[in-house]
């Protein structure tokens, strides 16, 4: 099969895939027990209102007309609207999903480049205090639950010593902006150290571990010996040699880490009141606000989905011996 | 409730009868048991104090006799079961009367407004009383208005479909070296008369406050009736009439400056002269009239209950003539102080109001739009040109979803105020530090406790007063409330002044479990070896 063919095969799958999370996550809102009418409707309200207002959302058309119209919607990429705060769920995505990425991507990168570096230096000094403290630290990274860290940092860094602010993108009262202007503040960079380094402790992990595996496999191979015996030092076998080959598990697996990560800056957006989609997400399914909780989920699935894709694509290109068969 | 008055007579006189003793020893003479009851407990993550309330009158509940049987699902679940599928036997949530104490009783109280999702949901029906619903709602006269409303307090308090467990207090937590100048007001101190009192001390004269969720709109004609969209819209935009702190109107604070009403269908109000909107442009009375005709013609649903009541409006002058279809009572109250006036050069060119995108709103209130930074703050600023202008430059929200990290910045002064302060434990830790304040009013907000009189058993009025006399009123309020609010006797609580009886019976004075059982036996019923209630021979 041609590399066309494979994309093409890909490309419908997952739009296969696309609708089949759609209508799970349709289905999913309306088992779920409870009335999303008793958040829309204040008790305050009579009756008549109150029908009125259920109509209006079409919450009393039958389930299959809701499907229908759901599904046309979504192709024409409207979203609905809140029904707790009327507003558009497209915009909110709009409003909110950089908000996620910019601190997401930030947290990545620092992590994967402090987590591969750490992992090449970890498969290299194998056995020593150094790889025992390194996997320690990864595997710590990993199971502490990061919206405790979170919390923890909080409690020091922000309530007792006051060196971190304790909420939000930018100090109160900072004003309108735009949403570059306020990426590139300094401001906005103090609010975002403590998300951060919390997030990259627990994104970090995951590339140093398989780095180091991926480091002591390459090691283990002969052409390692190849190249101490041509006399190349060993900082150079480290890193021109060892390291560039077995960087490629790491980089498929960040394509798929990256896909889960949006849904992972959940809690550390909760945690440090970051206007993200993670905390409108839980927002929204706490009250039954399906069209937003749709849309949220939708994005984070669409992420997961499209990096998979991506993931699969970049071992073809990376690894001249993967097959598109 | 004739028939359950009837059986309950009858059952006093099988009662005296009987040879039960206190202790529950006696059993044999009585009648089937009583059904076992379900009281419909919200879970402890959405409103932990009421929670362990329910938790706590159940337990009681049982110890009177009554076998009930707490059961927690979801808050929306639970609505729908009690609203529309009235399947449960006892209820508890939230509930305010709003400025006006006779506005929601025929919706709560009214025999044809049991239906499925009205507002009668705890099924009670009292012919007698229906009339008096409707009529207080035309009453001009406050003094016969009143004696009215004495009249229904003391039906419903004998009656007891839904009693009071804790009248709840407005509360706000401030910095106190910050903000000062708090004045009680029974809707709130988020109104506009304690809004416009309260002096900020800091180096950008601004009130700060949070909240913790998202806005979505800015929209006055096409929200839902958030609190916190209510607490901005309050000051964005003029009303009519304004209610002072004494719950009267008052011209100092309103558009309306002088109001005359020729008969009980009529009403004439002057329009403040020489007011312009936040964008420089007059305020006129034709916007009055546009505002009034144009939420009447799209059916805006959070006015209905208003623009249902008024036929036709028009302008003389500075004077604006609003006709009513039927009489109308306190009209200030449920009509003059609720809509909100609109310009009408920014919303006449919108053809669907309700579903209008507004970000930028224009108003005429003492506070103007300044920025919506979505997701994360609201500012108002000062509108000096107000007749009535606000004591501070800016009014900033902050999202900040995490108590622990509001009462911290309070603490700080970063925050300087909490506009939803929440009685719980925080607000228990952090109310004696040096530099927070608490102001406590009370508030037009009670916990209600709601009785099914669909069911059997609760059907007769002295089994429901039985379980109204099982709770227990002072541990709530001391140990899940911390002594914050008041224990609730009237269903107009004393927070409402002239308009509340004060001589309504008080249930359970000293022992509520003994006063529950006395009078279950004073109609005849019997309770059993195992302590169950059954019902008279």
């Amino acid at each position: 099969m041609g590399k066309l063919d494979f994309f093409v095969r890909r490309t419908v799958q997952l739009g296969i895939t696309l609708w089949a999370v759609a209508t799970a996550l349709f289905m999913l809102f309306r088992l779920m027990p409870g009335d999303p009418t008793s958040y829309i409707i204040s008790p305050g309200m009579t009756p008549a209102v109150r029908q009125r207002l259920i109509a209006s959302y079409g919450l009393n058309d039958p389930l299959w007309v809701q499907y229908v119209r759901y599904i046309q919607n979504l192709l024409t990429l409207d979203l609905g609207r809140s029904f707790k705060t009327n507003e558009r769920v497209i915009n909110m995505l709009v409003t909110y999903l950089p908000n996620t990425l910019v601190l997401m991507l930030t947290a990545f990168v620092v992590a994967y480049i402090i987590g591969i570096s750490l992992g090449v230096l970890t498969g290299w000094y194998r056995g020593t205090r150094f790889e025992k403290a390194t996997v320690v630290t990864a595997l710590v990274g990993r199971s502490v639950p990061s919206f405790w860290m979170g919390i923890l940092v909080l409690w020091i860094f922000g309530a007792k010593l006051g060196i971190i602010p304790m909420s939000g993108m930018t100090s109160l009262g900072s004003g309108p902006k735009n949403f570059w202007a306020m990426v590139f503040s300094l401001d906005f960079l103090k609010h975002m150290v403590a998300p951060v380094i919390v997030l990259a402790f627990y994104y970090m992990g995951y590339p140093l571990l398989i780095m180091r595996n991926s480091m002591l496999e390459t090691l283990s191979e002969d052409f390692i010996d190849l190249c101490r015996a041509k006399g190349l030092t060993e900082r150079k076998i480290m890193f021109n040699h060892a390291a560039r080959n077995a960087l490629l598990p790491v980089l498929t697996a960040a394509a798929i880490a990256i896909g889960y990560a949006v849904g992972g800056s959940v809690l550390i957006e909760t945690v440090f009141g970051w206007p993200g989609i993670g905390r409108e997400m839980i927002r929204a399914v706490l009250r039954r606000d399906y069209p937003v909780a749709q849309g949220t989920f939708l994005v984070l699935a669409l992420s997961v989905i499209v990096m998979n894709f991506v993931a699969d694509l970049l071992y073809g290109v990376l690894d001249p011996r993967v097959t598109y068969d | 409730m004739t028939t359950a008055t009837g059986v309950g007579g009858m059952a006093a006189l099988a009662g005296c009868s009987g040879s039960n003793d206190d202790n529950g020893g006696g059993g044999g003479s009585g009648g089937d048991k009583l059904p076992q009851y379900t009281y419909l407990n919200n879970p402890a993550n959405y409103n932990p104090a009421r929670h362990d309330a329910i938790n706590l009158v159940g337990d009681q509940l049982k110890k009177v006799g009554l076998d009930t049987k707490v059961q927690v699902f979801e808050w929306g679940t639970l609505y729908t079961k009690i609203t529309e599928e009235f399947n449960f036997s006892f209820a508890t949530w939230s509930r305010g009367l709003g400025i006006d104490p006779g506005r929601r009783m025929p919706e709560q109280f009214h025999s044809s407004n049991t239906g499925k999702g009205q507002g009668n949901f705890t099924g009670y029906t009292n012919k007698d009383l229906d009339p008096k619903l409707m009529e207080q709602l035309q009453m001009k006269d406050e003094q016969k208005r009143i004696d009215t409303l004495f009249d229904i307090q003391k039906t419903i308090n004998e009656d007891v479909p839904m009693h009071p467990i804790v009248q709840m207090p407005n509360i706000v937590a401030y910095n106190k070296n910050q903000v000062s100048g708090w004045t009680d007001h029974i809707a709130g101190y988020f109104h506009f008369e304690p809004m416009t009192n309260i002096e900020v001390n800091n180096s950008k004269k601004e009130l700060r406050g949070s909240w913790a969720e998202t806005l979505g709109t800015l929209s006055v004609l096409g929200y839902n009736n958030e609190t916190k969209l209510i607490h901005q819209f309050e000051m964005l935009y003029d009303k009519l009439v304004r209610i002072n702190s004494k719950l009267e109107a008052d011209p100092k604070l309103s558009l309306a400056t002088e109001w005359e009403r020729p008969d009980n269908k009529t009403v004439k109000y002057k329009i403040r002269e020489g007011h312009k909107w936040h964008d420089g442009e007059d305020l006129t009375p034709e916007d009055v009239k546009f505002t009034l005709e144009y939420i009447k013609k799209n059916e805006i649903p959070l006015y209905s209950t208003q623009w249902e009541m008024y036929d036709s409006v028009s302008v003389d002058g500075q004077w604006v003539t609003v006709n009513f279809k039927d009489p109308v009572g306190p009209v200030h109250k449920l009509f003059s102080n609720q809509i909100p006036i609109v310009p009408k050069h920014k919303w006449e060119s919108r053809s669907n109001p309700a579903k209008a995108n507004i970000t930028e709103p224009v108003g005429s209130g003492p506070l103007q739009f300044d920025y919506w930074d979505k997701g994360s703050e609201l500012s108002l600023k000062k509108y000096e040109d107000h007749w009535r202008p606000v004591k501070f430059n800016r009014r900033i929200w902050r999202i900040i979803p995490e108590s622990s990290t509001v009462w911290s910045l309070l603490k700080k002064g970063t925050l300087n105020y909490l506009p939803y302060t929440r009685i719980g434990k925080q607000l228990n830790d952090n109310q004696d530090a040096s530099n927070i304040g608490v102001k406590s009013a009370p508030g037009d907000g009670w916990w209600h406790f709601s009785q099914n009189t669909r069911q059997k058993g609760l059907d007769d009025k002295a089994v429901r007063q039985a379980a109204v006399n099982a709770i227990p009123k002072k541990a709530i309020n001391e140990q899940i409330l911390y002594g914050f609010a008041t224990e609730g006797w009237n269903l107009v609580g004393e927070s409402f002044g002239k308009f509340s009886n004060p001589d309504v019976k008080k249930y359970q004075p000293d022992d509520g479990v003994k006063a529950g059982k006395q009078s279950l036996k004073d109609a005849g019923y019997v309770i059993d070896g195992d302590g169950m209630a059954h019902f008279p021979k």
